[in-house]
């Protein structure tokens, strides 16, 4: 970059997004009265009676806001079907991913091998159950603790791809499977939509808690919808991964 | 300390744009999603963390690494 004329567009570019963002901090900063605070002090008061959450950001985006957590999990189905349907048409130059540099046929089992480490075997091999067992206490326990079903499912995924990387053998666990992996993410989609039409039938509306009233704990319906989305993010973000990684069937 | 967490977080951007390895500028990358990860921690904010941990340093790391071995690992000249 050193002794260039920077171009007429560039300038123009940096000009431009330095105002926008201008445009959008100013009014913040000039604001006397910064935010208004009539939703916070609700929730402040009512929002753990009302959900059954003790953690706040689980109540109010599985609580209040669940229609929002809907659309985010279409979003992701979208991304990964494009991203699968990228790799799927690219022919050998994508979907070698990680296990064939040229050298051997992608996929050949002795070349995977010839290319790992010790240290790759033991870090991810040994360490992927154990962030699948973490994945799973974030998400089920959201509703207690930081976390819910999108973080503790991305923490699924990442074991998922730790215990992918790190197996000898091409097969140890059905998680490794680009199939099974895929009817899972479809599945938790289809119980995301009947979690939420549930409601409905109790006459609590869309995403109503369908065991208010029932006795049951107010947390109940919490737990389910972030299982159900831990279980369908995890899902769907493996299987992206495994996919890059050249095991697709 | 979020004053340095905020300096490092600087550093490591500026390294990750102009390095012309595009596999360190990556890791750099990561390092960045970890730092912070920390700092929203320290500001309170764990559910953030949690996210920007897994996400930023581990899935978008695979993806990242995926696409360099699938294109060049050097960024042109």
């Amino acid at each position: 970059m050193k002794g260039r004329k920077y171009s007429f567009s560039f300038v123009l570019q940096v000009v431009l997004s330095l105002s926008a963002v201008l445009a959008v901090l100013l009014p913040v900063f000039l604001a006397g009265n910064l935010w208004p605070t009539a939703a916070r002090d609700y929730l402040e008061r009512n929002g753990v009676k009302e959900s059954g959450a003790k953690n706040l950001v689980s109540a109010i985006y599985l609580g209040y806001r669940a229609f929002d957590t809907l659309g985010e999990t279409i979003v992701l189905l979208v991304a990964v079907s494009g991203t699968i349907t990228i790799i799927a048409h690219s022919g050998i130059s994508l979907a070698k991913g990680f296990a064939g540099a040229g050298l051997a046929k992608p996929g050949s089992k002795s070349q995977l091998i010839a290319r790992r480490t010790e240290l790759i075997d033991v870090v991810t091999g040994k360490l992927g159950p154990i962030v699948l067992i973490f994945g799973l206490y974030v998400m089920l326990f959201g509703h207690l603790s930081p976390g819910g079903g999108f973080q503790g499912g991305v923490v699924v995924a990442s074991g998922i791809v730790f215990i992918s990387l790190g197996s000898k053998t091409d097969r140890s666990t059905q998680l490794q499977k680009a199939g099974v992996l895929a009817r899972l993410e479809a599945a938790g989609f289809l119980f995301l939509v009947f979690a939420a039409l549930a409601g409905i039938l109790g006459g609590h509306g869309f995403f109503g808690n369908p065991f208010a009233g029932t006795g049951a704990s107010a947390g109940t319906y919490i737990v389910a919808l972030n299982a159900i989305i831990g279980l369908k993010v995890g899902a769907g973000i493996g299987f992206m991964c495994v996919a890059m990684l050249g095991r697709v069937d | 300390m979020t004053v340095i967490i905020l300096i490092l977080l600087v550093g490591l951007s500026v390294y990750t744009l102009s390095s012309g390895d595009l596999l360190h500028g990556t890791i750099a990358l990561s390092a960045f999603s970890l730092l912070s990860a920390i700092l929203f921690y320290l500001l309170l904010a764990p559910d953030v963390a949690i996210t920007e941990a897994a996400v930023g340093a581990g899935v978008s790391t695979v993806v990242f690494v995926w696409a360099i071995r699938a294109t060049e690992r050097k960024d042109a000249k």
